[in-house]
């Protein structure tokens, strides 16, 4: 046992097969879901938009990711002579790389008994929870920012510099409007922090704070309507323009992955995780997927913000994020506390 | 397992921290500090304090040195080397790691080489925990707790003060405060959307600028010829 607590202190510690099992399954779920989203995407938001979105491959055209992403491995690589060659082949990976590690946290249930053993369903259970997905995602930009630096062009470097101001910005407000929530259940711990919703989700006390935490994610996810790392019809591409075949579908991917995390981390933090409302109490093997389509829920939200807003422009998406919701934020995160100290 | 990890994230901090100092392109340079810093959180998990590993990325790796990155890759594109700097800088900063090696050998000498051979602090639960660092910052260092803030915003007023606008055209304070709106007002003539639709034009700084703009236009044939520069030093580069 003491060669798994090698690594910090997990809640709960596991045998070590047990855990690669549980990573493979993770990453297959995670991997599933960012195909499901893509697709959702473009089918949803052509039926918003009166049109039928991508039906010729596949049933109703459900195997358009597939063939999307077929597509981009199989184009030939190739970069400009300008560009940085270790760097431009790194970077994506990064991406991508962060993008998953954030999943290894996110719950799917609580503890359940598989062949007489004791397993979690979820990757890890640090105590630092909900840090831990910050972690990747600050680690993230550096993705963006070699890529657009690693280019060699113009182009590509202003849309990474945008995309890092923009990600950096807005990580302090999602971060403080999570904070919130933390004191509210007393943990870290992303588990804690679903059990601790059994009463009531957090999405009653935590009003404000999810409606920050939504905002902040828009941006941190660089989803319509605060695209300005992108922005297709104003930029030439943002931090992606030299970008093609594989690596883009690698930036692409970690894209729609950061979307999936984004939502997750909203269902577990204000949308009680596992939990169904109404005192409904399921079998255990209902868990993941209450989760699961928790998610999908919270994703079809953001592709319904994508086809209702406009973008807004680059200044006032700054200012939206330090002067409205950084002080929003530090209010909500100062009142909880304050009334935590009072009722307890 | 806990050696093997050591081990590489050991390596990967020092050779991080080497290449800080011995590479030539500043973008490299912070680089590697990201990667230093990195190891440094493994390594700090290895010991279990999960909270200022996580602390570490987020803070140094994802916003400090994001920071350094910034501006680094605005500035030094590599192609121009770092100067050999001033011989006063020279010597200061000798005296400085002079200082501080003697003060780190003397630490070592004292403590560090009587560990060796013995036995690591035991591992209490709970150690390094959010919890017990947070108890800990509250009880014990209250006081340095609260003076690090006092200072962290004092910097934070001063680099706000330091990077206000002052050259040029309207300032902030220049414009009326209205609550009803949020977004910044920006200096006109500093690129506005509005001067891009043509809404507003810039008054032309240059009275030259507003002859050559008011004078009708002379097709190149016609014009008369300017005589070619004198080919000057600086007319190498070409």
């Amino acid at each position: 046992m003491s060669s798994v607590l090698t690594f910090a202190t997990v809640g709960f510690a596991e045998a070590w097969w047990i855990q690669i099992i549980k990573a493979v399954i993770i990453f297959l779920v995670g991997f599933t879901l960012v195909p499901l989203a893509l697709m959702l995407d473009r089918k949803l938001m052509g039926r918003m938009q009166m049109r039928y979105g991508p039906n010729r491959v596949g049933p109703f055209g459900a195997l358009q990711p597939m063939a999307d992403i077929g597509k981009l491995l199989f184009k030939q690589q190739f970069r400009p002579r300008t560009s940085v060659g270790f760097l431009f082949a790194v970077a994506p990976a990064i991406s991508m790389v962060c993008a998953a590690g954030a999943f290894a946290v996110i719950p799917f249930g609580n503890t359940v008994d598989i062949f007489g053993k004791e397993v979690g369903l979820y990757g890890i259970d640090v105590s630092i929870g909900i840090l831990f997905v910050f972690a990747f995602s600050a680690l993230s930009v550096y993705g963006l920012m070699l890529g657009g630096w690693a280019s060699g062009s113009k182009y590509s470097f202003l849309g990474a510099m945008r995309s890092a101001a923009q990600l950096i910005s807005y990580e302090v407000s999602m971060g403080l409007s999570l904070v919130g929530v933390v004191i509210t259940a007393g943990t870290l711990s992303l588990t804690g922090i679903v059990e601790a919703q059994a009463g009531m989700w957090f999405i009653v006390p935590q009003l404000v704070g999810f409606l920050i935490f939504l905002l902040a994610a828009f941006a941190e996810t660089n989803r319509p309507p605060f695209d300005l790392t992108e922005a297709d019809a104003e930029l030439v591409g943002g931090y992606s323009t030299e970008y093609g075949g594989g690596r883009f579908a690698a930036y692409y991917a970690a894209e729609y992955f950061h979307l999936v995390i984004a939502s997750a981390i909203a269902v577990t933090m204000f949308f009680g995780g596992w939990m169904l409302p109404f005192g409904i109490d399921p079998p255990q093997w209902v868990d993941p997927i209450v989760v699961i389509v928790k998610t999908v829920l919270v994703v079809c939200f953001f592709i319904w913000a994508r086809t209702t807003f406009p973008r807004p422009r680059y200044d006032q998406l700054m200012s939206l994020g330090w002067k409205i919701l950084l002080p929003l934020a530090t209010a909500n995160a100062l009142v909880t506390a304050i009334l935590v100290v009072v009722t307890h | 397992m806990s050696a093997v990890i050591f081990f590489i994230a050991a390596i990967g901090a020092l050779a991080g921290a080497i290449g800080v100092v011995t590479l030539r392109n500043p973008f490299y340079s912070v680089l590697s500090l990201v990667g230093h810093l990195i190891s440094l959180s493994a390594l700090f998990l290895l010991l279990r304090a999960e909270f200022l590993a996580a602390a570490q990325v987020i803070v140094y790796a994802g916003a400090v040195t994001v920071l350094y990155v910034f501006v680094v890759s605005y500035v030094g594109d590599g192609t121009v080397p770092l100067g050999p700097g001033g011989l006063r800088l020279r010597n200061v900063s000798m005296l400085f790691v002079g200082m501080l090696f003697v003060e780190l050998a003397i630490a070592i000498l004292g403590s560090g080489l009587k560990a060796i051979d013995g036995k690591g602090a035991p591992y209490v639960l709970g150690f390094g925990s959010p919890e017990s660092i947070g108890e800990a910052l509250l009880t014990k260092f209250l006081l340095p707790f609260e003076l690090a803030s006092l200072l962290l915003l004092v910097a934070a007023v001063g680099a706000v003060m330091l990077a206000r606008r002052r050259a040029g055209g309207r300032t902030l304070e220049d414009i009326a405060y209205d609550d009803t709106r949020y977004i910044t007002p920006r200096t006109l003539f500093s690129g506005t959307m509005a001067e891009a639709v043509g809404a507003l034009h810039a008054p032309p700084e240059d009275p030259r600028e507003t002859a050559r703009q008011t004078a009708p236009y002379v097709p190149p044939s016609k014009r008369e010829p300017v005589p070619t520069p004198v080919a000057d030093d600086d007319a190498k580069e070409d």
